[in-house]
């Protein structure tokens, strides 16, 4: 007996380890399509049988998926919302840490990311974008009184609080930056403000957006980024029906100024363009 | 496939790296506090005195009570409000040890009074006062009693440290995550931290046999 269990343990483990590589590794470029992944064509076609979209966001993440009361709202909530309105589907939301937000799209626990998901070329790799809805900027944001950084450049060799998937994370490393990975905005300004880190890397939105809900002169913004980051409705790949659904229902929300709307109404001007 | 088994192959050893460097010491590190916190409230809760035996239930409660997560948040984001700031290892540290503590106590309470009380009283018989009566006679079965269950509380602990991930600390699962964070392969990676964190749990099974075993003979039969 006590011979087998080592023995036992390596064949599991090795199975193990095929199995997950067996389930990602099908298609070219190492795609992020598991178990759960679609036969093209048939994403659309399984949204309008449930008759559901279910969209996976934070509801942590001011002011673009956050809970008013008891309810989950924000910009990129509202937006979902109108596109599932015009595919004439309703709208389920998943509310999940940003972590494991891509994790659950790789596992079909929703069928799309409405969380300020950024277009970058290793995301456009794993997973396909719709026609982005939201273009803004990074931003560096120190305490009051840092005096020394006052660029992305000079990120380097400083501490910075963020997200390990965000794409601020690649940001602040590609300027030099050691991280400490957090969970989200929340943390990372308190970590901030505790003297933990020097700065963190984050949506000039959510900044603006705190400060108004929460003025806090003790934080600011050290530096803009100068290319404009443009967030996306994010699907898995071989959803490409879904993604032209969706874009479609995108463009009819800008023709007919919805989209203009809900822009204003959480940042009182069109950040969807 | 190629390219999955490459950064199976290539995530292994940061991952062990993460496991050796932070996942192992923090636990052993904690597990050994906890033992002494633990050890100390067992012994406060049998006490007459109810000062003593009083504190070492409100402790226990608290900590049984509250989640660790909750725990290791209040340590780490919470106590700088006081004007109390604790680096990440420190703040797991003491949160886990607090923890251990707790339950641990509750082990050892049970497997000291789990010993016959004619123990005691041979102990008496032959002389010995109540503490060296504890010490030389009852501790050492009771030892023997709490080996199962205090392993399964070192087992737990082990996997419980992938929650440091939580307050900055980088250990086996964060490593995971980082990985994950520029290749996308999920599922690949935590199993392959899950795999790690087994190997290590079958490990410390066998470990516990072999105490067990060895413990054997102070058992009165």
């Amino acid at each position: 007996m006590k011979r087998t269990i080592p023995l036992l343990a390596t064949a599991a483990i090795l199975a193990l380890s095929l199995s997950a590589c067996g389930s990602s590794g099908g298609s070219s470029g190492g795609s992020a399509e598991s178990s759960a992944s679609e036969q093209s064509g048939s994403a659309l076609q399984k949204v309008k049988d449930a008759g559901v979209l279910t969209v996976g966001t934070e509801g942590t993440y001011r002011p673009f998926s956050f809970h008013e009361g008891s309810d989950l709202t924000g910009y990129d909530v509202e937006v979902i919302k109108a596109v599932g309105e015009k595919m004439g589907v309703e709208v389920k939301f998943q509310e999940t840490q940003w972590d494991a937000i891509f994790a659950g799209l790789d596992a079909g626990r929703f069928d799309v990311i409405a969380n300020q998901v950024a277009i970058n070329p290793e995301r456009e790799k794993k997973y396909l974008f719709s026609q982005p809805y939201t273009v803004s900027e990074g931003v560096v944001v120190t305490k009051s009184d840092n005096t020394d950084i006052t660029s992305f450049e000079s990120l380097k060799g400083k501490k910075t609080a963020q997200s390990l998937t965000s794409s601020f994370y690649e940001a602040a490393k590609a300027a030099g930056a050691t991280i400490e990975p957090v969970e989200g905005w929340a943390q990372s300004v308190t970590l901030l403000k505790q003297g933990r880190v020097d700065a963190t890397v984050n949506d000039k939105l959510t900044f603006l957006d705190a400060q108004k809900t929460n003025p806090d002169d003790s934080i600011k913004i050290a530096a803009e980024s100068e290319d404009k980051s443009e967030s996306a409705v994010t699907l898995r790949k071989g959803s490409e029906d879904l993604q032209e659904a969706i874009d479609n229902a995108l463009d009819e929300l800008r023709e007919d100024g919805e989209l203009a709307s809900i822009s204003e109404k959480y940042f009182g001007e069109d950040v969807s363009k | 496939m190629d390219s999955n088994w490459q950064l199976f192959i290539d995530s292994l050893w940061p991952l062990a790296k993460g496991a050796i460097t932070a996942s192992i010491p923090l636990a052993l590190i904690s597990f050994a506090l906890g033992l002494v916190i633990a050890l100390l409230m067992a012994l406060m809760r049998i006490s007459k005195n109810p000062v003593l035996s009083g504190i070492a239930r409100v402790y226990i409660s608290i900590i049984r009570g509250t989640p660790l997560l909750v725990q290791l948040f209040v340590i780490f984001y919470g106590m700088p409000t006081l004007g109390i700031t604790i680096d990440p290892w420190p703040s797991a540290i003491i949160a886990f040890s607090l923890n251990i503590g707790a339950y641990a106590a509750e082990i050892i309470r049970a497997a000291i009074l789990s010993v016959p009380a004619g123990q005691w009283e041979a102990g008496y018989t032959l002389g010995m006062s109540r503490t060296r009566s504890l010490y030389r006679l009852i501790l050492p079965q009771a030892t023997r009693v709490a080996i199962p269950p205090l392993s399964n509380s070192f087992i737990s602990l082990v996997k419980d440290t992938s929650l440091a991930s939580t307050i900055l600390v980088t250990e086996m699962f964060r490593k995971a995550q980082e990985i994950t964070a520029s290749t996308y392969e999920f599922m690949l990676l935590y199993c392959e931290a899950a795999a790690i964190y087994w190997v290590i749990c079958l490990l410390l099974s066998a470990l516990q046999n072999s105490v067990e075993g060895r413990l054997e003979k102070y058992v009165a039969k």
